[in-house]
Parts: C-alpha cells; structure tokens; sequence
C-alpha cells in the first residue's frame, strides 16, 4: 500500500474522534470479501488496536466501523440488550467516529453489532449481523497445536471433533456443548458460532441476511453469506437440542419453549431471594414490542419501572 | 487387470545424504547398512513385494533388516528415496501412492489401507474410549448415524473379543493385549482390502500373544483382506502367512511359500533365523 | 443486583468517567507535569513506549498519566492513538552499528574490544530504600546535583551528541565470527520485513515477525517464557552467555519528500542484546556458538535479554514448534489483558446455556442408570428430555 504524501495528509480533514483511518477500513473491508468469497473459512487480518480492549469487541468493532457509511442506522446490543454498559461504549465510539444514526429496533437497523446473540426478529436481505468473536476457532477443544489445526481445516479432516460428540453423548447422554456451537458452513468448513445460544442457531441456516463474524484479538474474520447452510454437527439420530425452559417470560409472556408454537424467545433466569426462579427474555426491544410499547428512535434505551 | 491388492517395486530408503550410488557399498554382502563413503544408511533397497487379497505376506528379519522402514513407507509415515507402491482399489492399481501428496495419502488411511502398530498408542488415542476411536474412523469416512456408528463399534469389538462392558472407557485404562485388540477393530471400520502389521503382538505375554495371533488369523480368513505382516518372530508369520520374504541388511535375501522356506531355508541367513526359531 | 441490571447503560458509563477523571485531581497533590513523568520516570515511559509500540515519550507520559499508572491500559491507548494516525511514510534502513552508545557491558569478555561503559545502571548498587524523610531527600538530591561542576556539562551529556563522534564500539559478534566461533545464520538473502500490525504473525512465521512480536511483547510475560524455558519445564535454553548488552541511540533517517535525500529526523533510544547460547543437542556444531538478538524501545534491559534468549530458542526449534506458538499467541499483553478482563462482561446468556446443559445430562445419566443400560441409541434420549 502506497504510503500518503504530506499532501495527502493536509487535505485529510481528520475527525478527532475517528477510531480507524480510511486505508484501513479498505484493507478490513478486502478481508470481509476474501471471508465472504469462502464461506466459513477464517481470513486473517491486520487488526487493529481499538479503543476498547481486545476480547471486549474489538473484532466487530472494526468490522462495523469499516462497513458502515454515514447514512447507516447502527444497533449495537449485548446480552441482547441495547442498554447494557459495553454496547452503550460501542454505540457511543461508533456514532461519534462515524456519524451513524442509531436504533434498537433490529427490524430498523442496517448493520447489528451484537454480543452472544442473533435478534428474535427475522432479519432481512439488506441487513448485516456483526458479530463478537472471543475465540474463533471451532476445535480449540479437540486440538491446540496450530499446525495441525490448520491441517484439519485443510483437508476437512473434522473427524476429531466428531468424535468428542460421539464421547459425548456415551458418557453424558447428551451433547455437552453450551453455546458456540460447531457448524458446517456450505458443506466446507465448521466455525464457532461465537458463544450465541443453540437456541439461535437454526436462525442462521439459509438466512436472508449476511453475518459477518470479527475476531480482534486472534485477528480472524469469517463469514456466512445470505442463503448459505449452516448446519449444526450432530448425528443424523440425535436432535440437535436447544435451551428451553418451562416458563414464561415475566414481562411480555412469551414462551420459553419453541416447541409450543407461538411466539417464543430466548429466556434468562433470574434467581429470587425466596429460591425460586424468574424468567425474561433475553431480546429486551423484542420483548417490550411484544408488549406494544414503542421506544423513540435514536435513543439509549432507558429503563422503565417495571423492568 | 491385477490380481494384487498391494503391489511394492524398487522401494529405496536412504538416510542421510541420499546419493543412490552409496547402495552399492552396503548390504549382505558388504555385511552392513552404513555407507562409509556417503555418510549415510541404508536402510533398505530394492525391495519388492505384493499380496492378493485373501492373501497374507510376511517380512521377516531382526532389527535393522530395513523390514520396520518397508512397513513405514508403506504406511506413508515414511518418505521413500524411491520406488513404486500401487494399491488396485486406487485407480486401478494405475497410479503410484508414492508420488501423491501428503493430504491424499492421508486420505488413503481412511478405508484404503490400514495399520496395526507395534505399539497401540501409535494407532489409538488414548485418551478416548474403545468405541470412540473406531467412530473416529467410521466419521472420517462419512458415518454420521450414532445408532449405526456405535453398532458397528459393538460389532468390531465384540469380534475382537474386547469385553463390551469396557466400551466406553479410556483406551488408557487397558492393558497392552486388549490395547491391541482396540488397535485391530479400529483398523477393520471402514473395511480397507489392505492391511499392514507391525510386529502384532511383540511385547505382549505369551499367552495374550497366543490370543491375539488366533484372532488376527480368524480375521484375515473372514475378511478376504490382503496383509503384510511385519515380524521379526517366525512363529508368528508362520501362524499367519502363506508366503513370506526374509530381510537382511535392507535387502531381500529369500522368498518362498513361508512352510517351505521354515522348512528348508536355502539363504545362510535364512538358515540362522529359522534355526534361531526352532531351538 | 449490581451492573447486570444497569440498563441506563449510557449514563453509568457517564458516571463512572466522571468518577475517574475527579480522581485524577482530587486530594491534596499538585497536578503531575509531562515534564517530571518523562524525567523522573524514565523506566515506565520506556515500558509504556515497548509495549505501545510507538516512539514518543511526551504521548508515553500523557498515556501514563492517563492511565494513573497502569502500564498495560497505557500501552492500549498509545497503540489505538496509533491506529487513528495515518502513515505519513518509512525509514531508511538503519543499521545498529550506527548507536551512540549510552551503556555497553560485554559480560562475555573480561576485556571486549571497544570500550565498556557501565553508563547509568542499578545493578552494582544495594537494593535498599534510601532516605525517607522527604525534605532531606530532596535536598541531598539538590545537592548531589549542584556537585557537577556546571550543569552545561550534564545538559550537553543528555543531548544528542552532534558535535563529539558518536561512541560506537565494535560488536561482539564480529569478534566471534572472525574467530569462527559461531554458526553462519546469514544466507545473503535481504527479504522484505513483515509488518506485523497489517499481517499477523502466525506459526510459520518469518523471523521479523518473531522479533516484531518479541519487541512489543509484555515485559513480564517475555520474562517469564524465558524462565519456564531455562529453568522450568519446557526446556528449550541451554546455557547463555551474554555478548553485547547496550542502551544507545539511533537516528531517525528518512528520505526527504522533496530531494529524496536522506536526513536524519531524530532519534530513537534503544535497547539491544546479543545472547550467545552454547549449542548441545546431537544435531547441532557442537563446535561453534549460536547467537540471539534482541531490541526495545526504552532502556529495558530484561525485556531485551529474554528476547535475545528466545531468538536463539526459536531458531533452534523446528518451525511452528511449541516455543513459537506460546511466543506469537501468548505474550502481547493486550491480548491476554483483554481476554482475561473481558471474563468481567456479562455472561448471562452463555451461562444459562450451561446451566441447561447440566440439568439435561443429569436427567439422561439418572434415567439410563435407573433402567440400568447403557446409552445405546437416542431413543432413550428423546423420551427423557
């Protein structure tokens, strides 16, 4: 890359609060293509240091603040919620190096930065989902030497982790794995789907939308273009299970159980003094949309009373 | 068309500085593997061999006959300096193994040619139960049904007489004879046409020994697969081969019908070995 | 219920800057100047620099300030100023033979060739707290100070040295090369360094890109690699010997915009060592030496010697080996900062995942125990669950 001349520099209005220059939101925006052109495959990149730490989100940081443009509208959620303290920095970092508008709405949102979750919503074509990526390799726990896990990515040689399954299920009756879970991408190769509960899994699976996955610290980008297979691993007889949960949520009343038909979300638990279990979504602007309640937009989500 | 499963021509190994000209001060009758001039071994030359399916092979000779370095080139655990390996279940027999790359011959393992090593943590991973390293294998090759995976485990095991109540434990908590048997179910998954033994129950009691070798025998008659057997012990190619080949100083000094050859070696070296093994 | 329920996200954050910034002034003490910070506390604006990766000791010591003394979140907001600096161009290639040396010790030799300066250094002093009342301690420093017959002298000393010929004395390794004591490493081959802020370093890597991450590295972390390696398990240092051990300055050397000549901006200072490591493995010349280098930013002489131990270790080792995998992926220290502190966010969602996973295995080990039989096939499974 050709180095500015001093005139270069001069007729750069710098915005102070600009997190990234230009060359390299080019630079990050060529490896999200390179990851988009080979669908699960782990592209490695120049990362950058950003102002937050690594492992707090410096990979969708970087990703978000290179695909954006100033007519953007930005969400950007933890936990699935918009009002938790590091999405309320991320947001702020962005819209002030960016300019973008912002949003809780994910049906509103051109680009959703999020954290362990995939929105309740059904998102759409001309949406893109970044998400966090703390550790991006899928068989980090079957292999640590980073030769052969390059191999095994290689030449599709996932027996390895196949296996552990196959232990798992022998020695525990299910299959152990929280969230994060391994899934084929096109039938090529498997990525960790960040730590996002099984329950969002099956969103992904020839989805409309493009998720784009950013590893800061470990300098990964992968992606899963629209209408791509990801298909979880497990075995033909054994069904790939989600967290379900025999309750309701306390604020809306959704279910927590899919398999009731209806509307259903990811629920959270909220242990009680007495030892008894409360339950709420963890989607917090789909859960309070389930109420019809209606938040102004570009807004920090406030808190209510009853939350 | 080939009546061979595993066809082996011209194999050369040479360790150290690999100038073919250093083969010629080494051997039987130069007494050693160690060229003087060239700086390096020899562990084996001009070796040949195949076997049909049904049909099972021994390499015999002590250590240092270059016999471990033919299994290893075989197995792809080891570059050849050269020579020519054809297996008829890949393309025919058309194609030489040797100059595919490392990924497909890797792949090759899989269901096309399998080894039983001298030690079983070579072929097994420990740390995994008994069923779980023959569903590695079964994975590897496509298997993605858990009822028929862990059927298929019950059945190999269960035939290799490994108590199915041990299944599921870590193949570490077995001893080295049962560790074999795992060895030997694993390498049957995928139902390869070849097979190669590396000294299959060297280091194993006499009795657990005995066992092992009745078993193997039962499975090479079962299963119509080929097999080069790897020894240093008569006993053992004469419990299981039908032909055999004897090695001395990385050459072949002798091949026959392994009951005439025990029973009538002509090659001096051959004579020691079968009397060795008789007295 | 603490933070987990701080859905006014953007105003506990408000909060909690303003909590920070109060008590960088509060309490009685007068507000701390660059100036002292860069002066008085040369050795954390060197680490903070090293670290940082960045040359500018006034931005080290605003960064430390900043940071109220934390050297890792010091380092963290230099290397992200840097990420919003565009790159105005490069360097000339700068050869280490052009130092003006401030320190040189060649523990190798009683007597190197070239002078041996112990310069500004702790080592040969008593570790011990010297004066504690305050008041005396300042003017025994005054006085000490004013002992100097002129402090033009000591002005001209701390300067750069443009009038005098800049002290560069010849480098150990020549000497052992010229005695055919070591192993030839040099194939003639210039490859282009790799710049590891635009292309990772990874197993495989070339060996600029093994220094670069030396260079940058924790010193802490660097330290103790080198101490699992020489002493504790992983084995993979022999016997070092130092050669050159130096604290100099380099210049700055660009090619101007306009003539395209060569000038000189300013100046680095560096630190840089040779380790000579006595080969013994079967496979090695057991009759020659193999030597190590390593170089920081700053004057920080145990980041520089472990770096120069590891060198000579990864060289030995095959490419990809262990060693190196532990050095690239474990040793910065804003990744495993990071990483570690990231454990503080929120983790609700996954652990619910786990708390599922606990309760659903405990069901499926209780029924298959209870019908006594062993999983066989998911049929026992989905009826359980």
């Amino acid at each position: 890359m050709k180095a500015m001349t001093i005139k270069d520099v001069i007729s750069v209005q710098r915005n102070r609060n600009q997190i990234m220059d230009e060359h390299t939101k080019r630079e990050i925006r060529r490896a999200v293509l390179t990851a988009v052109a080979v669908p699960g495959y782990q592209v490695p990149f120049g990362s950058r240091e950003m102002p937050v730490s690594r492992g707090w989100g410096s990979g969708g940081l970087q990703i978000t603040v290179a695909v954006v443009g100033k007519e953007s509208v930005l969400k950007v959620y933890d936990q699935g919620e918009d009002g938790g303290v590091n999405a309320a920095n991320l947001r702020r970092l962005i819209r002030n190096s960016e300019g973008v508008k912002t949003t809780t709405d994910a049906r509103k949102a051109d680009v959703i930065q999020t954290r362990h979750r995939v929105p309740e919503d059904e998102l759409q074509e001309n949406q893109i989902l970044v998400l966090q990526v703390p550790v991006p390799e899928p068989l980090r726990e079957v292999e640590r030497d980073m030769n052969e896990l390059r191999r095994m990515h290689a030449e599709a040689d996932y027996a390895k982790i196949w296996v552990s399954l196959y232990e798992d299920i022998v020695h525990n009756g299910v299959v152990m794995k929280t969230t994060g879970y391994p899934c084929l991408i096109d039938g090529r190769y498997i990525i960790a789907t960040t730590p996002i509960p099984r329950w969002d899994v099956p969103k992904l699976h020839q989805a409309p939308f493009l998720a784009l996955y950013g590893a800061g610290r470990e300098k990964r980008i992968y992606a899963v273009p629209p209408y791509t297979d990801v298909e979880p691993l497990t075995f033909d007889d054994v069904p790939f299970q989600v967290e379900e949960v025999n309750a309701v949520c306390r604020s809306c009343g959704c279910s927590g159980m899919k398999t009731d038909g209806g509307e259903a979300g990811y629920l959270v638990e909220l242990p009680q003094q007495d030892g008894s279990s409360q339950w709420v979504c963890s989607d917090t602007d789909w859960c309070n949309r389930q109420l019809n309640t209606y938040l102004p937009e570009d807004q920090d989500f406030k808190a209510g009373e009853l939350w | 068309m080939v009546n061979w499963s595993v066809q082996l021509q011209d194999l050369g190994c040479i360790y150290g500085p690999n100038d073919h000209a250093s083969a010629d001060e080494t051997g039987p009758l130069f007494g050693t593997n160690v060229s003087e001039t060239y700086d390096s071994v020899v562990a084996c030359w001009d070796v040949n061999l195949h076997a049909s399916p049904g049909e099972a092979l021994g390499v015999i000779g002590e250590s240092g006959s270059g016999k471990s370095t033919v299994m290893r080139c075989i197995a792809g655990d080891q570059k050849p300096t050269k020579g020519d390996l054809r297996l008829v279940s890949v393309e025919g027999g058309q194609r030489n193994i040797f100059e595919m790359d490392d990924s497909a011959r890797r792949a090759l393992r899989i269901d096309q040619l399998a080894v039983v090593y001298q030690d079983p943590s070579e072929g097994l991973d420990l740390k995994i139960s008994a069923g779980g390293n023959i569903a590695e294998r079964l994975t590897a090759a496509g298997w993605r049904n858990f009822k028929d995976i862990r059927d298929r485990a019950t059945e190999l095991l269960h035939r290799t007489e490994v108590p199915l109540n041990r299944m599921d434990d870590p193949v570490q908590t077995f001893s080295g004879g049962m560790r074999q048997r795992v060895q030997l179910a694993k390498a049957l998954a995928n139902k390869p046409p070849v097979l190669i033994l590396d000294e299959p129950t060297t280091g194993l009691d006499a009795s657990v020994a005995a066992g092992v070798l009745d078993l193997i025998r039962g499975l090479l008659d079962e299963t119509g697969i080929a097999a080069v057997v790897v020894s240093h012990d008569f006993n053992v190619v004469e419990m299981l081969t039908r032909r055999c080949m004897v090695m001395h100083h990385g050459r072949t000094v002798e091949v026959g019908l392994t009951d005439q050859l025990l029973e009538d070696p002509q090659h001096p070296y051959s004579q020691k070995l079968v009397a060795a093994a008789r007295g | 219920m603490g933070y987990v329920s701080a859905r006014g996200g953007f105003e506990a954050i408000q909060a909690a800057e303003e909590l920070v910034k109060r008590k960088r002034v509060e309490s009685g003490s007068s507000w701390l100047e660059i100036d002292q910070i860069v002066e008085r506390l040369q050795y954390s604006v060197d680490r903070v620099m090293g670290e940082g990766g960045l040359w500018d000791e006034k931005l080290a010591a605003f960064a430390f300030r900043q940071a109220e003394g934390d050297l890792i979140e010091a380092a963290h907001l230099l290397r992200s100023h840097k990420s919003t600096l565009p790159r105005l161009g490069y360097t000339e290639v700068t050869h280490v033979n052009q130092i003006d040396v401030l320190r040189r010790i060649v523990p190798a030799f009683r007597e190197p060739p070239g002078p041996q300066l112990l310069g500004k250094t702790l080592d040969y002093s008593g570790r011990l707290l010297e004066e504690l009342d305050e008041d005396k301690a300042r003017t025994e420093a005054v006085e000490a100070s004013a002992k100097r017959h002129d402090n033009q002298q000591v002005k001209a000393e701390i300067a750069t040295n443009d009038h005098d010929k800049p002290r560069v004395p010849g480098r150990l390794l020549d000497v052992l090369r010229s005695m055919d004591a070591v192993v030839e490493r040099r194939s003639g081959a210039d490859p282009e360094p790799v710049d590891i802020s635009r292309t990772p370093a990874r197993p495989g890597a070339p060996r600029s890109s093994l220094l670069s991450t030396m260079a940058r590295a924790e010193t802490g972390a660097l330290v103790q690699l080198w101490y699992r390696n020489i002493l504790g398990p992983d084995n993979n240092i022999n016997e070092v010997t130092l050669g050159e051990v130096r604290h100099g300055r380099l210049p700055i050397i660009v090619p101007h915009p306009y003539t395209d000549e060569p000038v000189k901006v300013g100046d680095v200072r560096i630190t840089e060592v040779e380790a000579i490591e006595d080969l013994d493995r079967s496979d090695e010349d057991r009759g020659r030496f193999d030597v190590g280098y390593g170089i920081c930013f700053g004057h920080n002489e145990r980041k520089a010697i472990a770096m120069a131990n590891l060198d000579v270790a990864l060289t030995r080792e095959p490419e990809g080996s262990w060693l190196e995998q532990s050095l690239l992926m474990t040793t910065d220290g804003l990744d495993s900062s990071g990483f570690l502190e990231h454990l503080k966010l929120p983790h609700y969602v996954t652990f619910r995942s786990m708390m599922e996973r606990k309760i659903a295995t405990r069901k499926a080990v209780l029924d298959r125990d209870k019908k006594g039989e062993a999983i066989t096939s998911h049929h026992a499974l989905e009826e359980k669950v």
